[in-house]
């Protein structure tokens, strides 16, 4: 009978279901990986519940890091970030795969295996997302000087905006809301950002937006208004670069200011 | 001349803004670079959209002119000095302060400044210099920045600023000097191209200097792009492409840019205004060719001749290419080798890539081919597998163009969602009496 290892919908409840499975030494149709709150019972499966620690977690990122390398360990970090229900399998079966072949660095070149293609794909929506965030996110100063957003996106990307922000504000305070998710990243000035779980907003934030905002806000409205060339005028180009769902969020696409 | 002095930093910006807006160019890519912990910025590789305009364009830097001033008179352009519009320059302060603040809430990746000319090369250039200065050195700002030289400023100025800068560019304006002197009458190509080499020079001797000492200051580090307005005069696409095609082997620019005339100002030295809008469509092809150039080993005397001088409305370049080069297809795709295969229709770089690699591990199949994203709609008549094709075709000029025309072109949707505009006949320049759109432009 297969067993699935349950787990929590984080990076080290997914490593540590995968530690779990990888040390009973099962093959790939003997075992799986489902999260906590997708799961979907399936007959014929045994389900077993994954005692989450960080311990576990690091011993399956060092294993990935060593016998995969970086670049898989990009991949597979990635699709445990996507919102996808299927993502601990196929994590779990990239690198139960990734032992068959002569030289499991060059596992994400294998596409025609079905686990290691859903990594990819997931790999590629997850930064693809991140992607998209590192550009279309906006801070508003609030009146205590710190910089806060908040996001609404469909893979936990904070994880991969905290360290490009950081890097690119080091000097400043500020917060990003992850809404889907109900997750923080905070960083304080000259410090290591933080992810805070778990959490929700203080209700006041939006109500402590300084005068000093307002002004910016209005100059940057205006700004990507006035760029525009009316003779090239093109919504619907404009709708397939910046979908409805991150607009949401964006200043510059809304009618408050 | 209006000139208005208490102006609002809101009407400022509106009207610098909007002077702004046709250069074509808002693209943050080229550098990469860490931030330094002391100040704000970081630069990607490959650049990041923060937004998109109405027009569908990406904003990705705060373009604007430090001024709208100008001692010049280009008849395109709508700061012109004959023109009657409200007149306003930027100090320093305030574009680093605008800079900062809209970098500081992730609106932006860098800044984009150009300029009108205010009482002379030099002293607009110092102005630039002053900004760029004060952004670097005072605020250590580490964003993207992008910069225009001005023609005819002190060479050593230009320098100054090409350490501030990630990447610079000096307007070619239009495609010949002789358009230049009708449109641009203060303007001369080589005035343009001087600055061109300089900026071309310096980057290679900062190479040679970086070989040496790796922490010496970096010029100009994205490289150098220029633009030209396209269908305000009466070049064909053969005499464009090869502007361009010199442009890349002689100054070594990291890209050159097109955009479509847009009508601005009345002016009898103009195209007649139409309805027609921007010769959009006519802008897309020379980006395909200018694609062939760059990265699929075109050279521009193989894409169109003086017999054959302007693309063909109904096809993409390559494709045009390859119809009239049918003795060279169909092309075997596990033996052909990397450049032969990038002359095949429907068949991208990457795609090229991967072909390569993966045909060491086996033998290809048309099913293996879509995997890898090759578009066998339109490869299919120009390529074999293991010595067959993937229907029986003939290899017929007619017969290939009438099926290539079946299949709808992916055109970019902005010139797609244009509607009646797709395959208008007006937007070729041999079927145009007069020629269509127009673009303003600063410096
Ligand atoms: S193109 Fe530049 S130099 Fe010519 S009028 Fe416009 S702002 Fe002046």
């Amino acid at each position: 009978m297969k067993t699935m290892y349950v787990c929590n919908d984080t990076i080290t409840g997914i490593f540590s279901a995968v530690y779990d499975a990888w040390k009973t030494k099962k093959s790939e149709d003997e075992c799986g990986i489902a999260i906590q709150g997708m799961l979907e019972r399936e007959l014929f499966c045994e389900y077993c519940r994954t005692e989450e620690s960080e311990k576990k977690a690091q011993a399956v990122e060092n294993l990935i890091k060593k016998h995969l390398g970086r670049r898989v360990y990009w991949d597979l970090y990635h699709a445990a970030l996507s919102e996808d229900r299927e993502k601990g399998d196929a994590i779990l079966g990239t690198m139960l795969a990734a032992r068959r072949i002569p030289d499991s660095r060059r596992i994400m070149e294998h596409l025609s295996h079905p686990k290691v293609e859903k990594v990819f794909k997931l790999s590629r929506n997850v930064g693809g997302e991140a992607h998209s965030y590192k550009g279309f996110l906006r801070f508003r100063e609030l009146v205590n000087g710190v910089l806060y957003s908040e996001i609404t996106p469909r893979n936990q990307v904070l994880t991969c905006l905290a360290p490009h922000f950081a890097d690119r504000l080091p000097l400043e305070n500020w917060m990003i809301y992850d809404k889907t998710h109900r997750m923080f990243a905070v960083h304080e000035a000259g410090k290591k950002w933080i992810l805070v779980l778990n959490e929700e907003p203080e209700q006041s934030f939006a109500a402590q937006i300084s005068e000093r905002e307002l002004e910016y806000a209005r100059l940057w409205k205006s700004f990507c208004r006035t760029i525009a060339i009316e003779s090239r005028t093109n919504p619907r180009c404009q709708l397939g670069h910046l979908p409805l769902r991150y607009r949401g969020d964006m200043l510059e696409m809304s009618d408050v200011l | 001349m209006r000139i208005q002095e208490s102006m609002s930093m809101y009407e400022k910006l509106n009207i610098l803004t909007d002077a702004a807006k046709y250069d074509v160019a808002c693209t943050s890519s080229g550098t990469a670079r860490k931030g330094d912990g002391t100040g704000m910025g970081s630069c990607e590789q490959s650049g990041i959209c923060h937004s998109f305009s109405a027009d569908g364009r990406c904003i990705s830097l705060l373009k604007i002119l430090f001024t709208n001033e100008c001692i010049y008179d280009c008849k395109y352009c709508i700061n012109r000095r004959s023109n009657d519009v409200v007149r306003t320059s930027f100090t320093p302060d305030e574009v680093c302060t605008l800079t900062m603040e809209f970098y500081r809430r992730n609106y932006i990746e860098g800044l984009f400044l150009s300029s009108g000319i205010l009482i002379s090369p030099d002293y607009t250039m110092e102005l630039i210099y002053a900004s760029l200065y004060k952004l670097r050195k005072e605020c250590n700002f580490q964003g993207y920045i992008h910069v225009k030289a001005i023609p005819g400023a002190n060479q050593e100025l230009i320098q100054q600023v090409g350490f501030l800068a990630d990447r610079m560019s000096v307007n070619l304006e239009l495609p010949t000097a002789e358009s230049l002197r009708l449109l641009a009458p203060h303007k001369t190509r080589k005035n343009i191209l001087t600055p061109m080499r300089l900026v071309q020079n310096r980057m290679t001797e900062n190479k040679e200097e970086l070989a040496v000492y790796r922490s010496a200051p970096r010029f100009v580090p994205a490289g150098q792009s220029t633009q030209m307005i396209i269908g305000a005069t009466p070049e064909t696409d053969y005499q464009i492409i090869q502007v361009a095609e010199s442009l890349y082997q002689r100054f070594e620019l990291k890209r050159v840019f097109y955009s479509a005339f847009v009508h601005v100002n009345e002016d009898k030295a103009l195209p007649k205004r139409t309805d027609e809008g921007p010769p959009l469509l006519r802008e897309h092809r020379l980006y395909q060719a200018d694609w062939l150039l760059r990265y699929y080993h075109f050279q521009a005397a193989e894409l169109l001749s003086e017999e054959n001088p302007n693309f063909n409305v109904m096809l993409d370049p390559k494709c045009n290419w390859a119809l009239k080069h049918l003795e060279q297809f169909p092309v075997e795709i596990n033996r052909a080798d990397y450049k032969l295969l990038l002359r095949v229709p429907g068949l991208g770089y990457k795609s090229a890539v991967r072909i390569v690699k993966a045909r060491r591990l086996g033998v290809l199949d048309f099913s293996d081919l879509k995997k890898m994203g090759v578009v066998l709609k339109r490869a299919m008549y120009f390529i074999t597998c293991s010595g067959k094709m993937m229907y029986p075709t003939k290899l017929e000029e007619d017969y290939i163009t009438r099926n290539l025309l079946d299949v709808k072109e992916k055109l970019p949707e902005e010139i797609r969602n244009m509607g009646y505009r797709q395959l208008s006949l007006f937007d070729d320049v041999r079927f145009a009496g007069s020629f269509t759109g127009k673009a303003g432009g600063a410096v």
